[in-house]
């Protein structure tokens, strides 16, 4: 199509430089390009919130954003959310006490939305929590079990 | 029947299995998959919901750099056979369109690329020329047409599929007798499930030995590989599946459509491995995967003391372009067709119909939901017009706790149960005198508070028979619906439990942990769950049908007994001791007189293992510590066409009752949900945690089908609901918080007494949540009989009664309803 | 960039709206213009009784700005019915307006904030709101042009306003929003502004009912007759979402809501 451009770019704390067209999307660079399928995809036209990841310290959609608008920028994504030591974040262990995941597609998206919420809100009531997620649709859970994570989380972070 | 508090496992909450690594973002589904080599599909659409196909140019989208090849229809039916179909006379689907499209977005092309941008870059240099055809955009429609209006001439110059009119007991007498008819049209709307990933799959195929490796998203890969084999023209041993996680399917990804097909055939054409993944456009209209679209003439007969005595309904169902799986979903209406109600007298007429729509497939309920949404519709409209209370009125007719096993008219089985216990325990939960207490407060004003109520019954652990006991020559009769399960305790005295389905959002791993650890004592973390696919070579029919958890327990139990047997038979040559006096618990194994002897796994196993000679020759003693099982349905029966008694195909019947509080906003002619509350029977439960999120999940996609979900289409079949923002999925401010409680009676036909659950959630909560807006809106006399209850719709029956124009909104039915029918 | 191209070149800033349209191939610009890294843009400011806003300043930064809050409530209120968080942390007030689409919510507002856009390129200029939205999907910004900044007039003492609307889900576009500012002096109307969106092809100014509000008493019952005013003096459509009939009633019982919230001083000049 045309050609490729360098992407450079901190990826999970560590520097990431990758070639790819203008055209390409964050989504699939995420995925295809740097590997990191945590993030999935969902719609692409911005509905659903599959792919959400955090960009510069928001969350945005990935499959809205061309990998090239990243350049010189931060991203988190899913893999970021884990400790160095591999072990999960206590907002993913909150998750997995609430039964807040069943097929866990949606998830990655619906982590870093929350991982947002968490930052951004952290008294948070659960009607506030409610509409955080509003923008990721989730098919399996009813959200209930969602909220229910958050909310624990909110008031236990430390797990 | 053990006692339910002496579970060691079984019943508890434990944590999944799965979710550490789906949280992390590594488990593996179809499109995380990269091969070396690996190109990309995209495909040119049917613009046109009914034309023929003349010409296509594709030179420019050939001599585009990257592209590796551009896949007609007529060249694909070279290398691929139809479609796996149910009905006979077949319908042939392919699965690119040969010489007629029959639907918009119906695939005409593939594209093959280094890229699946360029795919679709060259997708966009196809040309097509179409003659365009007269459509058939709705069911009325499809009753009256001929001539080139025809979606299959070859099976005759008629759009309808199919008739099948069934009676069974003394239904024209239960009518001709009744005191009063409740007589009402139904219009149940076109949705689907639309899990967040669409269909998908990569596929290499393997030249030297004509072998295709599938990774893909499609379930039931066991028995559908047989399909798809055929399709493909090879052997089954010729495909081989990786099993895959799987985001979300609730039917949808069941069965073999053409994703499948079309990747192994380019992947066989490239001789390179070829990804397909449907975008979301693609399965919003293309996913062979929209659920019933019916509309039903439905009767209720009552005797003078508020009796049922008998059930009419005279369905059309718009199947769409093809006809894949032909009566199943109606198959599964009459599996509890007269609910929890005592009614010996049913009559069942459907036309199934074809139109220019993307085909019907299975959609959490297939079809069930449908049957249970009109029967608790009539009993409401029932109670409303010999002014009973519409839960005393259920009362009155539910089957008491003495009738099970209860055989239902169309001769399907109903193990256990106890409707009164379930109802008892919602209303208490839900304080209903409170509820009615609030909702005399707003009486009159603007906003107002409604009940809802249903009483459903939730029949699970399907058997295959409902897909073509009302076909008059069956193509296929199967009747086998086997789960398998293998598990060896490994040489350190591990566990490992291996699986023959993929996980879909179920919670597969967790309950064969659960599971295994019940029988052998050991705690589930310490079981190891894995999955195998196609090559693992042990029967698995998958989730489907409310099926998986009872079948995988019956899997576990027959594989650990066999263990058990072994561990035992170890012990006591060791101990030389007699079998009986060996016994099992969470200690280990140990000799039950209690003279100390004690073995742990490791050393039963390390033995049965290492150490042969120890033993005596013969089988018994067989070296290693496995055990293979493979389980079919605990109870299910053949039809038999003489008398027309359908057979048991549905016996392990859990209900729910579920009540919910709405406000119906008179003024905007919105509706909000306040409070809800589900009780379910679905036996023994395995896993609190995970059952209950199942319900609320089902009751989600239950909203989005009252409130907001329906495929629209104009007048020349072109979609208007083709995106996510127009396709409405509920998100988390329309699903309210759900309580959620059990009322177990458990199932004398399976292993631990479970039943299934998967689809109780949806199966209640459509006819609840009716009942709920209606209730708010009895001074007006609004009764709704057509889904979804947008603010439009509400605003218009409003508006309506207003001017007294009508109270309710029952469906137009042209007159007459006469079906050209097919013979 | 833009004026050296064949006119289909689109500028590109929070791509919320255009990216879409893109991966949907619905659009297809010959040439697409990121203007992310133009710094200069990115601004929200005071300037005199004016708050400037350029084109690059993303919804959740005009949210959750102490000048929109505190001199033009009605804009930060609004805000609560537009998209979703991570929507509006990257989509801009001015990709917004230039995509234009005909149930969004802002250009309803601005139109009675009586906003000017200020569009650059070949013939540099600036476009009254009631000048800019032409059509669905169809401003004022031509070709070769795009929007460099929306000039807002802070709202002058005793001057406020609301919106509200219906949407089918949280989040979604109206199906019929109302936006309505106006000054209220000694409990008279005056200098009134009401905007719809959702319920035509582009958002409009119903002046019918501005004028006849003018010099009327700021009550319950001018709320109503200009309520009924407004529904039988528009023309919706009707579409799958709702029908022409129940969009003019939610004009009816909107347009009420709104006036009343208004009237009785809850409307926002300061929050």
């Amino acid at each position: 199509m045309s050609e490729k451009l360098l992407v450079s770019l901190e990826v999970n704390g560590e520097v990431v430089e990758h070639e790819t067209e203008p055209r390409t999307l964050l989504s699939t660079f995420i995925r295809d390009g740097l590997g990191l399928t945590g993030t999935h995809v969902g719609c692409e036209h911005g509905i659903c919130g599959a792919c959400t990841v955090v960009l510069n310290g928001v969350t945005v959609r990935s499959c809205l954003t061309f990998a090239v608008q990243a350049n010189g920028g931060k991203l988190k994504t899913v893999e970021g959310l884990l400790r160095r030591d591999g072990s999960l974040h206590p907002l993913q262990k909150k998750f997995a006490e609430h039964h807040a995941l069943q097929c866990g597609f949606c998830t990655p998206g619906m982590l870093m939305t929350c991982e947002e919420i968490c930052r951004n809100k952290p008294a948070a009531t659960r009607e506030e929590i409610r509409e955080g997620i509003s923008g990721n649709l989730c098919r399996c859970t009813g959200y209930q079990t969602i909220v229910n994570a958050v909310a624990d989380y909110l008031e236990n972070p430390h797990g | 029947m053990a006692d339910t508090n002496a579970r060691r496992w079984v019943g508890k909450s434990i944590l999944r299995k799965e979710d550490p690594k789906l949280l992390a973002g590594k488990a593996k589904f179809v499109d995380d998959i990269q091969l070396p080599r690996m190109c990309h599909a995209a495909t040119v659409s049917s613009i046109y919901a009914h034309a023929r196909i003349l010409a296509v140019r594709s030179d420019a989208a050939k001599a585009l750099p990257g592209v590796i090849a551009v896949v007609t229809g007529a060249e694909a039916a070279k290398l691929s056979g139809p479609l796996p179909s149910r009905a006979n006379p077949t319908v042939t689907q392919r699965c690119l369109a040969v010489d007629k499209v029959r639907y918009v977005g119906e695939p005409v092309v593939a594209v093959v690329a280094e890229t699946r941008a360029i795919a679709e870059d060259a997708a966009a240099l196809v040309e097509v020329d179409y003659e365009e055809l007269p459509v058939v955009a709705d069911m009325d429609a499809a009753l009256q047409t001929r001539g080139d209006a025809i979606l299959h001439p070859e099976r005759g110059d008629t759009n309808v599929y199919t008739v099948v009119h069934r009676k069974w007991g003394e239904v024209d007498a239960a009518f001709a007798n009744a005191a009063h008819i409740v007589k009402k049209v139904f219009r149940w709307p076109r949705v689907s499930a639309q899990p967040i990933e669409t269909v998908g799959a990569v596929v290499e195929y393997e030249p030297a030995t004509q072998h295709f490796f599938f990774y893909s998203n499609m379930s039931q890969q066991m028995i559908a590989s047989g399909g798809l084999a055929a399709a493909l023209k090879v052997r089954p041993s010729q495909l081989s599946f990786v099993p895959m996680y799987v985001g979300g399917s609730f039917g949808g990804k069941v069965g073999v459509y053409h994703v499948a097909i079309l990747t192994a055939i380019l992947a066989r054409i490239c001789c390179r491995p070829v990804k397909f993944m449907e975008d979301r456009l693609e399965h919003l209209l293309n996913g062979n995967q929209h659920g019933s679209d019916r509309r039903y003439v439905a009767e209720l007969a009552i005797d003078a003391s508020g009796v049922f005595t008998g059930l009419r309904c005279d369905v059309v169902d718009d199947y769409g372009a093809y006809f894949h799986l032909a009566l199943g979903s109606h198959g599964n209406a009459v599996a509890q067709i007269t609910g929890p109600y005592r009614m010996t007298a049913v009559d069942y007429k459907v036309t199934a119909v074809a139109t220019n729509k993307t085909q019907q497939g299975p959609y959490r309920g297939f079809g069930g939901e449908v049957a249970n949404f009109v029967l608790e519709r009539l009993v409401d409209a029932a109670s409303r017009e010999l002014k009973a209370d519409p839960i005393e009125l259920r009362r009155r007719n539910f089957l008491r706790p003495d009738a099970f096993p209860y055989t239902t008219p169309t001769g399907n089985l109903y193990d256990s149960g106890d409707y009164n216990g379930v109802l008892d325990k919602a209303m208490r939960m839900a304080k209903i005198e409170e509820w009615k207490a609030r909702k005399a407060k707003q009486r009159g004003n603007s906003k107002r508070l409604g009940i809802g109520v249903a009483t459903v019954c939730e029949r699970s652990v399907m058997n295959v028979t409902e897909f073509w006991f009302f076909e008059d020559k069956p193509l296929n009769p199967v009747s086998s619906s086997p789960e398998s399960v293998s598990i060896r305790i490994d040489v350190q005295g591990v566990p490992i439990v291996t699986i023959y389905a993929p996980c879909w959002g179920n919670s597969p791993e967790t309950l064969a942990a659960q599971l295994t650890a019940e029988h052998l004592c050991v705690d589930p973390s310490t079981i190891v769950v894995n999955y195998a696919g196609t090559d693992g070579g042990m029967l698995s029919k998958g989730p489907a049908g409310s099926r998986f958890t009872v079948m995988l327990a019956g899997a576990i139990e027959g594989a650990c007994q066999a263990l058990l047997a072994k561990i035992k038979a170890v012990a006591a040559h060791r101990w030389s001791c007699n079998e009986e006096d060996v016994e099992i618990d969470e200690r280990g194994v140990f000799m039950a007189a209690g003279d100390g002897h004690v073995m742990t796994f490791a050393q039963v196993a390390e033995a049965s293992y290492l150490y042969r000679l120890n033993f005596p020759k013969g089988d018994r003693f067989t070296t290693g510590l496995a055990a293979a099982y493979t389980y079919d349905h605990p109870c299910a029966t053949l039809p038999d066409p003489k008398t027309g008694d359908l057979g048991i195909f549905y016996p392990i019947v859990g209900h729910a009752c579920h009540l919910v509080l709405v406000e119906v906003d008179t003024e905007l002619a919105t509706v909000r949900i306040l409070d809800y509350v589900a009780v379910h029977d679905v036996g023994q439960v395995v896993n609190p945690m995970t059952m209950d999120g199942q319900i609320r999940g089902g009751i989600a996609q239950g909203i989005g089908t009252v409130l907001l979900e329906k495929y629209e289409f104009d007048e020349s079949g072109q979609a208007l609901t083709g995106s996510l923002a127009d396709y409405l999925i509920p998100t988390a401010c329309e699903v309210p918080d759900i309580r959620v409680s059990h009322f177990t009676t458990p199932s004398p036909l399976t292993s631990l007494g479970i039943k299934g659950g998967g689809e109780g959630g949806r199966l209640a909560s459509c006819p609840a949540i009716t009942s709920a807006i209606d209730d708010a809106l009895e001074d007006e006399g609004i009764f709704i009989s057509e889904l979804p209850v947008t603010p439009t719709r509400l605003f218009e029956l409003l508006r309506a009664t207003a001017s007294n124009r009508a109270i309710d909104e029952s469906p137009e039915v042209p007159e007459p309803l006469t079906a050209v029918e097919h013979h | 960039m833009m004026a050296s191209d064949d006119g289909s070149a689109k500028v590109l800033a929070g791509g919320q709206s255009l990216v879409p349209m893109m991966n949907f191939r619905m659009a297809s610009p010959s040439r697409l213009v990121d203007i992310n890294a133009i710094t200069e843009l990115d601004y929200i400011k005071a300037d005199g009784n004016a708050i400037r806003i350029g084109a690059l300043a993303r919804h959740n930064q005009i949210l959750g700005s102490d000048l929109v809050r505190e001199r033009c409530g009605v804009l930060a209120q609004a805000y609560g019915h537009v998209a979703h968080h991570t929507v509006r942390n990257r989509g801009t007030l001015a990709g917004n307006s230039c995509h234009a689409d005909p149930a969004s919510e802002m250009p309803a507002v601005l139109l009675t904030l009586d906003a000017t856009f200020h569009i650059d390129g070949s013939n540099p200029r600036s476009v009254a709101a009631s000048d800019f939205f032409l059509g669905m999907y169809t401003t004022a910004v031509g070709g070769n042009e795009y929007l460099r900044e929306i000039e807002i007039p802070m709202l002058a003492a005793g001057r406020r306003g609301y919106f509200d609307e219906i949407s089918m889900r949280q989040g979604d576009f109206a199906i019929c929003g109302v936006a309505a500012v106006m000054t209220i002096r000694n409990g008279v109307c005056s200098n009134a502004r009401i905007a719809y969106c959702g319920i035509a092809e582009h958002q409009f100014r119903l002046t019918e009912a501005e004028q006849w509000l003018e010099g009327r008493a700021a009550n319950a019952a001018t709320a109503l007759a200009c309520a009924d005013l407004a529904a039988s003096s528009v023309q919706p459509g009707g579409d799958v979402k709702a029908s022409s009939e129940y969009r003019r009633h939610l004009v009816r019982v909107l347009t009420g809501r709104v006036l009343e919230t208004v009237f009785n001083e809850s409307g926002l000049e300061r929050t």
